[in-house]
């Protein structure tokens, strides 16, 4: 084959990334800028959407009661996040300095709870702290309590819940970012005259931020948005911003505020990005 | 070489695409003149036994496609959206049917396609009603509790909001299950339009829900020991008494003088549905007294076809769950109109808390 004048042939591109294109325009970005769109429309009597622009849904959630909700569900997703970074940090760094073989079965016991539905795990969890379940049993059997203690159905139990589920995804970003440090880079800290701690605060840290970051992006905004698992272990008593937003789409039926709502978790989201943009390069984020 | 090849792959990947969009698009389909070969119903799930449908496939030749709803949102969604495409029959309830009729969402049923229609209490069947839809079960929702466990005897629903029922209750949702029995406790008419007295009610459940365990699962928690008392239908208590067996010490609680809600599930033909003969077979067989006798063994829930009530096994017609004397004194709940969004409103701040 002879080669003639380059001409700039469009197939490869439209064949490489076209279909992921036509997938995320048509599955995300039509259904991101839709809600956008409802959010400012008027809510139908029997749920549903009117089509007449109106800024109600905005004007409700600057009700003082919705900014309750909205930082009681920061505040949760905070502690969850900030439960996960110390308790994964450490752990991610433990993994990466083992050797390649025991790392990987380290990260495998990590992600075996993930093989099962969240459902079942949390389903799991229930049967065990019910009143008249096993821990109970175990307890009452061991003389450490004298009556059944309410476990389900409490605040506690919920971040618990929050903490375990999101804990693997917080710990595996880490985990990358902890491996690419070179050692090198260590031993010259510690050339120079630096004690572990000075290493650790302007070596280590700085150099695994982008892990750190990523995550604290994969646990936060889940845990401000799940609902399953505050509805299940909170018994639909504890509401969140992910319960305010399922729930008007169903019982309630005010679409335009859930839209609404959803918007403010896109915001909060964005300014996420936004602040790590500021502070490192987005390629260098480790997103598995 | 190279180009021909891409653009193989870009045929291939559009053909998908297209077979994708195709095949979900010709979905309801079906011979009107030879009679219906399908019929589609969406309605709650675990709400009907499967032998029910399977005898009925092998005895009309009619496919019959279930799909489930959620919430009863849902079913008004699809609904007021003009659910005739995709549906037959879909399951609504009571509430709702006062709407759906002025909003010409429903067709009009001819009631001598449905013989068996006759098999049906008219007392559950209110006359403005009968045009439209086809009752299947009902739901009691009362007050249920351990004798051995609860604190305190319940004979009212003011008892709910007692002190010593801290953390003793479990409880349906929605708003139209919570607001009634407030504006009962508080001597207003259950269906209430007024702002000022759902408001009222409003600061009645926030004392009833500072007493409530978790709403929703009420069975399981009663059954766990987590709940001594809750607020839930008769189909669930009667699956509580059930597991419990021999050492059942619930008891549906003795009210005296409040009314309790009765619900119906009912079955409506959306406007332009495709199958409308499937559906008047499915909603005659559904309304002949050994048919639905037989479907509830496994759906023990109160029943509107006194025919089938008659014919249904003992166990089902002595079920403790249905041992009460106040069954006459219900009330239903009817559609609020416009004020379906002062309810929603208070609800919602009750949920936010």
């Amino acid at each position: 084959m002879t080669a003639p004048k380059k001409r700039r042939n469009p197939l490869p591109a439209i064949a490489q990334a076209g279909p992921v294109s036509v997938w995320m325009v048509l599955f995300v970005t039509v259904p991101m800028l839709f809600i956008i769109y409802i959010s400012f429309m008027s809510r139908g009597t029997f749920g549903g959407v009117e089509y007449t622009p109106t800024l109600t849904s905005y004007e409700t959630l600057a009700d003082v009661t919705y900014f309750a909700v909205i930082l009681k569900s920061l505040q949760v997703a905070v502690v969850t996040t900030a439960v996960c970074l110390l308790l994964g940090y450490p752990f991610a760094y433990y993994i990466a300095r083992k050797s390649a073989d025991v790392a990987s079965r380290l990260i495998m016991l990590l992600m075996i709870p993930l093989w099962t539905n969240s459902l079942m795990r949390l389903n799991a969890w229930m049967l065990l702290f019910q009143t008249n379940g096993p821990v109970n049993k175990a307890l009452l059997a061991l003389g450490i309590v004298q009556s059944p203690v309410k476990f389900i159905y409490t605040d506690a139990l919920v971040l618990l819940g929050l903490i375990t589920n999101f804990l693997p995804f917080a710990v595996l970003p880490m985990y990358s970012s902890i491996e690419k440090l070179q050692k090198a880079m260590l031993e010259a800290s510690a050339d120079l005259g630096a004690t572990p701690a000075t290493t650790f605060r302007k070596v280590t840290l700085p150099l695994t931020f982008p892990g750190i970051f990523s995550a604290i992006i994969l646990t936060f905004i889940p845990a401000l948005g799940t609902y399953t698992i505050t509805d299940m272990l909170g018994g639909g008593k504890v509401l969140y911003i992910g319960n305010i937003i399922k729930n008007q789409f169903g019982t309630i039926r005010n679409w335009p505020l859930g839209a609404a709502l959803s918007v403010l978790l896109l915001l909060i989201t964005a300014l996420l990005i936004f602040l790590y943009s500021r502070f490192a390069k987005i390629e260098d984020m480790e997103v598995l | 070489m190279k180009k021909a090849l891409s653009l193989i792959l870009v045929l291939v990947m559009a053909l998908t695409l297209v077979a994708c969009g195709g095949q979900s698009a010709t979905t309801p389909s079906g011979g009107e003149e030879a009679g219906s070969k399908e019929l589609n119903i969406f309605m709650w799930s675990d709400y009907m036994s499967d032998d029910l449908v399977a005898n009925f496939e092998q005895e009309y030749g009619i496919k019959v496609n279930l799909s489930y709803m959620n919430d009863n949102a849902d079913s008004i969604t699809k609904l007021t959206a003009g659910a005739g495409d995709g549906y037959d029959l879909i399951m609504t309830c009571d509430a709702y049917m006062e709407s759906l009729i002025n909003g010409g969402y429903l067709e009009q049923l001819d009631l001598s396609q449905i013989p068996n229609a006759k098999n049906i209490n008219k007392a559950y069947w209110s006359e403005q009603n009968q045009g439209y839809c086809v009752p299947y079960l009902m739901n009691y929702i009362y007050v249920v509790y351990d004798t051995e466990r609860c604190p305190i005897e319940i004979t009212c629903y003011n008892d709910l909001i007692r002190p010593e029922m801290k953390g003793q209750i479990g409880s349906v949702d929605g708003a139209r299950n919570l607001f009634p029995i407030a504006l009962i406790a508080l001597g207003y008419d259950p269906n209430s339009r007024e702002e000022s007295e759902i408001a009222e009610a409003y600061e009645w459940l926030v004392k009833y829900n500072e007493n409530v365990v978790a709403y929703g699962s009420t069975e399981t928690n009663m059954v766990n020991g987590t709940i001594s008392c809750m607020f839930t239908y008769d189909g669930n208590t009667a699956e509580a008494m059930a597991q419990l067996g021999a050492d059942n010490t619930l008891t549906v609680a003795p009210f005296t003088a409040d009314p309790v809600q009765l619900g119906f599930d009912l079955y409506v033909i959306p406007k332009g549905a495709q199958h409308m003969d499937a559906a008047y077979l499915f909603l005659n067989y559904i309304c002949d007294a050994q048919v639905m006798a037989d479907n509830l063994v496994e759906n023990p829930y109160s029943c509107p076809n006194d025919a089938a009530v008659a014919a249904a096994s003992e166990e089902y017609r002595n079920g403790p769950a249905f041992d009460f004397d106040y069954k006459t004194n219900v009330f239903f709940q009817e559609d609020v109109g416009d004020a379906i969004t002062i309810y929603d409103k208070y609800y919602q701040m009750l949920k936010v808390g």
